[in-house]
């Protein structure tokens, strides 16, 4: 077993988000409470106006990544190194351009989700 | 494992010289072995791993958890390295559920798991750095040491930086090696919850569970994929979960299908203030809205809208009356009236909003201000793609904000739908915001949102940065554009107007003035008659609506049209949406005009009195006593003009009623006397032009047309029962029965008693060369002429097809002439009137190609030849049986009396016929045939309208009106009667009859045998034997 798996949503509704950068998805009260596992550096559990900032509720479908490492599924989307968890298959808009600097600060990649 | 850590803390520092070495000379090799396999990252999965491993082991000394499995000898705790980090991790997530650490932690499992898989490689590896990181920790100065720390400081703690190009996402694609994705159905609407709770079980259980991932998608109902090896796993995995059913069948999805699985939309919603939305349920549905705010939180936005509320019904319902539970019809939408409201003695509350700081109006929890209505809704019942505006809309949101702001603001979400690639190099834009404001220029470059363009003032930088956002296209008038996007997209016209960014066209369409976006068109010299049909109805139609009111369509707009509605009073038009619309209404009314004249559609008819007093023009629809005319020289209302059929005035005499002042034949022609109507285009008149030619007929039977019109206006022969032998042209078709006119007596016989080929045996007819045409082996050729006919007949209102008509016969009677390259000939001449005709499009669509005017070319080419061949009506009636109905009883409408089509008087359209030499042409064939039909001492039977047949005797012909004495011997009362409303009474055998046609005319004889449609006669002159057509023998009455 690789990592410790991120928080797995405790509901299924309208009150899960995504995280903008490695699109795991939680419920909002998740992010509040312990922040993102992958995305340590945005710091939510302290800054609660972030979660709007970088997270979304317009998401599309979810992947339960069990195994990270040997899912193709998960390195096909790109989300083989975060921690097992449930993730979406896109999110539809980008962080906001502070947040994209906050990722170039802590030198992490942020792929911006392509537009259809 | 808090302690531990602890320990680790305090240790820290006490091992950081000794730790800093270490990862000094790791660092090295770590760096360089990783730079080597980064670059060969993407290419292969195991380079990458190895890269992985490479770098992660640098970041495992910052790990302090490591460090205790690192102390030892480096030559053989390598080797165990893996091995214990494994269970280092396990030990991590098992006791320190804090997620501080995971993320190192996923890396670390990611490296570990690889490492497991090639133990082997990875030793060598390293051996190879230590040995290097070794060789090269003497050379290090501290300074470099420190530099190098920072740098693995900040390295980034994923090996993140692949580009996600195409490329490399190409690499990625499935192998035989990978997992494969298995489809497992599951209760519908639970999708995501079972991916959430196998995830759970996962977590759960440990690795018992053997998949490695669970998908579930948002548009694909009652399925799961989940991520495994075998089949087995995800058995296993699935076993005793709630929603997804027991021995389900599994089934694994194709290699080359597993992209497709995971490729999603990912559906783009940019909600903010002011974007246009439109309501997705409930009485607002479909309505425009503005969002004023929007909580992404809770999902909600807050937009205001334009109310429709029953302020009546809301009173009675505050009041605690009771109000009809469902009403049928929603309010129209209205801005909210305070005052109104509290006349109604509606309680509103003045409240202050808590955040914003403005006032609202609180009407039964209904927050309302500056009259829009402020509702909270859910984000999904909304939709905001896509969503442009319509003038009308719009100008309904801005008008209770006096500033020209709200509309700016507006405007702004206009062009934030703006599609990529807008503007292209060469648009003329202008300048809309800013201190550049009306500033014109071209297009230059386009560098994302910011547009370069060029003004060619002097003084000014060429080119220019504009931000794309303060740009709008710019037209003059005169250009010809086209609507690109909008409601009125795909229609063409010219700028007349420029009003900032709003534009007005002529639409070549209906030649009415459209207001559009100038963002919404593009310059094209391309010319479209546009859309003229939204499901089965069509422009121009009369339509019943939904409230039992009725109009004609004026113009479409995206799923609505415009309708004139049928008030005479004042023009009103009202936009109605497609499922408004009752159905069409084609039926042929006839109404009387002001002095009693009837009216029926395709009369010119003129308005005597009222708000559109003096137009004229031909009458397009009838009902309920409303004439729709229309004049083409009326600019609105695409030139309909709707007026009480007692205020016009029938000009030049009712086609239908032209009966009564003519011989029957006569009023074959009395086109003439009625001016044709003149459509403005073919395509508009084929519509009523089913009708009219009926109608024209004259023979007041119109108005019934049948559902198979085909044998319609065709002379057949009947072969069987008691009429064998007759002929006649079909006036009416009746389900398996026909009424054919024969020369004396329209009868009604079996539809298969009848045959089309008639043998024509009066004298005029055997010159005829229609009929040596019909009786020639021709058959085939006549088969695909049939198409033409019928539009020909139908529009034979218009002058164009008296031209067709000749060359197509000439054709039709030619064997050797092919049918199709005429025809195409003719499709191609005028493509614009390609859909148009409602009647045929479904059956028949080479009727379009009728519309195409072959110029004078068959009216040239046999100018006396056919025409006079077709002088007579019989002889017209002979032609059509050319028109073989038997062959071809499936096509649709052909609503048509022989000589119909043939007469039309010379209208506008430029025919060379003038009615004068028309007329010529026939009157001597039309008198004789004429006179020879009602001559006195004859029985016939009377059709009066309204009165039972009746039979008598012609006792006088004068002015083409005859005196008949009723009864069979003519002992009754005298009447006056047309010859239309008579019918010869066929004589038997041995009856004494008179010729009423041909070089016999006018003698008396005894009718001593009948063969066939022949009767012998025995001339009582000169006691002679002769074989005349039955049909031009009337009994003879003894005066």
């Amino acid at each position: 077993m690789g990592s410790a798996p991120a928080q797995i949503p405790t509901s299924f509704g309208h009150e899960l988000r995504a995280c903008l950068r490695c699109r795991l998805v939680k419920t909002y009260d998740q992010f509040r409470d312990a922040g993102c596992e992958n995305c340590p550096f945005f710091k939510m559990e302290e800054d609660h106006e972030r979660i709007v900032e970088v997270t979304t509720p317009n998401f599309n479908g979810i992947i339960s990544v069990m195994d990270p490492s040997r899912s193709w599924a998960a390195r096909w989307l790109r989300i083989g190194k975060f921690a097992p968890g449930c993730y979406t298959l896109a999110v539809s808009e980008p962080l906001t351009e502070e947040m994209q600097h906050i990722c170039q600060e802590e030198r992490v990649q942020y792929v911006p989700p392509k537009r259809m | 494992m808090p302690r531990h850590r602890e320990e680790d803390d305090d240790g820290d520092e006490d091992y950081d010289g000794l730790e800093l070495e270490e990862e000094e000379e790791e660092d090295e090799g770590g760096s360089r072995g990783g730079g080597g396999s980064r670059q060969k990252r993407g290419r292969s999965s195991f380079f990458d791993d190895y890269a992985e491993e490479d770098s992660q082991e640098e970041e495992d000394d910052e790990d302090d958890e490591d460090y205790g499995s690192r102390r030892g000898g480096k030559g053989a705790k390598r080797k165990k390295f893996s091995a214990a980090r494994f269970v280092d991790d396990i030990a991590d997530q098992v006791d320190d559920d804090d997620e501080e650490e995971d993320d190192g932690d996923g890396e670390d499992g990611f490296i570990v798991d690889n490492g497991t898989d090639l133990p082997d490689e990875r030793v060598d590896r390293r051996r190879y750095h230590d040995r290097r990181g070794f060789d090269e920790n003497d050379d290090e100065d501290v300074d470099d040491l420190e530099r190098r720390i920072q740098e693995r400081f900040y390295r980034p703690q994923e090996d993140y930086d692949e580009e996600a190009t195409d490329v490399e996402q190409q690499a990625l694609l499935p192998s035989v090696r990978d997992p494969k994705l298995w489809m497992v159905k599951c209760a519908i609407g639970r999708e995501r919850e079972v991916a959430v709770c196998l995830m759970q079980k996962y977590i759960d259980r440990g690795s018992d569970l053997q998949i490695r991932s669970v998908v579930a998608l948002d548009h694909l109902k009652n399925f799961i994929y989940v991520e495994a090896d075998k089949e087995a796993h995800v058995k296993e995995a699935i076993k005793g979960m709630r929603n997804i059913y027991a021995n389900q069948k599994i089934l694994l999805v194709p290699i080359r299908e597993m992209t497709d699985v995971l490729s999603v939309e990912s559906k783009a919603i940019d909600l903010s203030r002011d974007t246009w939305v439109r309501m997705k349920i409930g009485t607002y549905k479909g309505d425009l809205a503005k969002v004023v705010d929007v909580d992404n939180v809770r999902q909600r936005v807050t937009v205001k809208l334009i109310p429709r509320i029953d302020l009546q019904a809301l009173a009675s319902k505050l009041d605690g009356r009771e109000v009809a539970k469902k009403k049928a019809f929603v309010p129209p939408p209205r801005f909210m009236n305070i005052d109104e409201a509290r006349e109604l003695h509606i309680r509103v509350e003045r409240r202050r909003d808590p955040m914003t700081g403005d006032y609202f109006e609180n009407i039964g929890g209904m927050l309302f201000k500056d009259g829009f209505m402020y509702k909270t809704v859910s984000l999904k019942s909304i939709i905001a793609q896509n969503v442009t505006p319509t003038f009308d809309e719009l100008e309904k949101f801005n008008k209770p904000s006096e500033s020209g702001e709200s509309d700016f603001g507006g405007l702004s979400t206009l062009f934030a739908n703006r599609k990529k690639g807008h503007f292209m190099k060469g648009d003329a834009v202008i300048v809309i915001k800013g201190d550049l404001k009306n500033l014109k220029g071209w297009v230059e470059k386009v560098d994302e949102e910011t547009v370069l363009i060029r003004s060619g003032l002097k003084g000014l930088p060429d080119p220019l940065a504009v931000n794309e956002k303060e740009l709008c296209k710019y037209f003059e008038p005169g250009n010809h554009v086209k609507v690109v996007s909008g409601t009125h997209e795909g229609a063409t016209g010219m700028v007349v107007k420029v009003d900032q960014h709003v534009l007005i066209l002529l639409s070549d369409t209906t030649k009415e003035h459209v207001r559009v976006f100038a963002d919404h068109v593009v310059e094209s010299s391309e010319v479209t008659t546009g859309v003229t049909k939204i499901g089965q109805f069509e422009l121009h139609d009369l339509v019943l609506l939904d409230n039992l009111s009725f109009g004609v369509t004026i113009r479409l707009e995206n799923e609505a049209f415009q309708v004139l509605k049928g008030n005479p009073d004042r023009p009103e038009v009202a936009l109605v949406k497609l499922r408004e619309i009752k159905c069409k209404l084609d039926r042929k009314i006839s109404v009387q005009d002001r002095y009693k004249n009837v009216i029926t559609v395709g009369d010119d008819a003129r308005i005597i009195e009222g708000p559109s007093k003096g137009k004229q023009g031909p009458v397009r629809h009838i009902y309920k006593g409303v004439l729709f005319i229309y004049d083409r020289h009326h600019l609105e209302h695409a030139g309909f003009i709707c007026a009480k059929c007692t205020s016009c005035v029938v000009v030049g005499g009712s086609r239908s009623g032209a009966n009564r002042n003519g011989g029957d034949s006569l009023s074959r022609f009395s086109n003439f006397k009625a001016p044709a109507p003149v459509p403005p285009s073919p395509r508009r008149f084929q519509r009523g032009g089913g009708g009219m030619g009926y109608n024209a007929r004259g023979r007041g039977r119109g108005g019934r047309g049948g559902r198979d019109d085909s044998l319609l206006g065709t002379t057949v022969k009947i072969r069987l029962g008691p009429f064998k032998g007759y002929r006649g042209p079909v006036v009416e078709v009746k389900g398996d029965s026909v009424r054919v006119e024969l020369e004396m007596k329209i009868v009604t016989v079996d539809r298969n008693a009848i045959s089309d080929n008639v043998a024509v045996t009066t004298p005029s007819r055997d010159t005829s060369r229609y009929s040596m045409g019909s009786e020639t082996p021709m058959h085939p050729s006549r088969t695909p002429l049939h198409p033409y006919m019928t539009p020909m007949r139908d529009s034979g209102a218009t002058p164009i097809h008296d031209g067709m008509r000749t060359p197509m016969r000439d054709r039709a009677w030619n064997p050797y002439t092919p049918m199709s390259p005429p025809r195409d000939n003719w499709e191609e001449g005028n493509p614009g009137s390609w859909g148009t005709s409602p009647n045929y499009q479904p059956g028949s669509p080479p009727s379009r190609a009728y519309e195409a005017p072959t110029p004078g070319s068959g009216w040239a080419s046999t100018p006396g030849g056919s025409y006079s061949d077709a002088g007579t009506p019989r002889d017209s009636g002979s032609a059509y049986a050319n028109a073989p109905s038997p062959y071809l009883p499936s096509t649709p409408g052909q609503p048509m009396t022989p000589s119909s089509a043939s007469y039309l008087p010379g209208t506008p359209g430029g025919q060379p016929m003038t009615p004068g030499t028309g007329l010529d042409v026939m009157s001597p064939v039309i008198g004789g045939d004429a006179e020879a039909w009602f001559m006195p001492d004859i029985l016939v039977e009377i059709h009066k309208a309204g009165e039972d047949s009746d039979v008598g005797v012609i006792r006088d012909v004068s002015d083409g009106t005859c005196k008949v004495s009723l009864g069979s011997s003519g002992e009754g009362d005298t009447i006056m009667a047309l010859p239309s409303e008579l019918e010869i009474v066929p004589p038997r055998k041995n009856d004494r009859v008179k010729i009423v046609g041909g070089q016999y005319r006018g003698s008396i004889g005894k009718l001593i045998g009948i063969d066939g449609s022949d009767g012998i006669v025995k001339i009582e002159d000169n006691l002679d034997v002769k074989i005349l057509d039955l049909a031009i023998l009337a009994k003879f009455v003894q005066p």
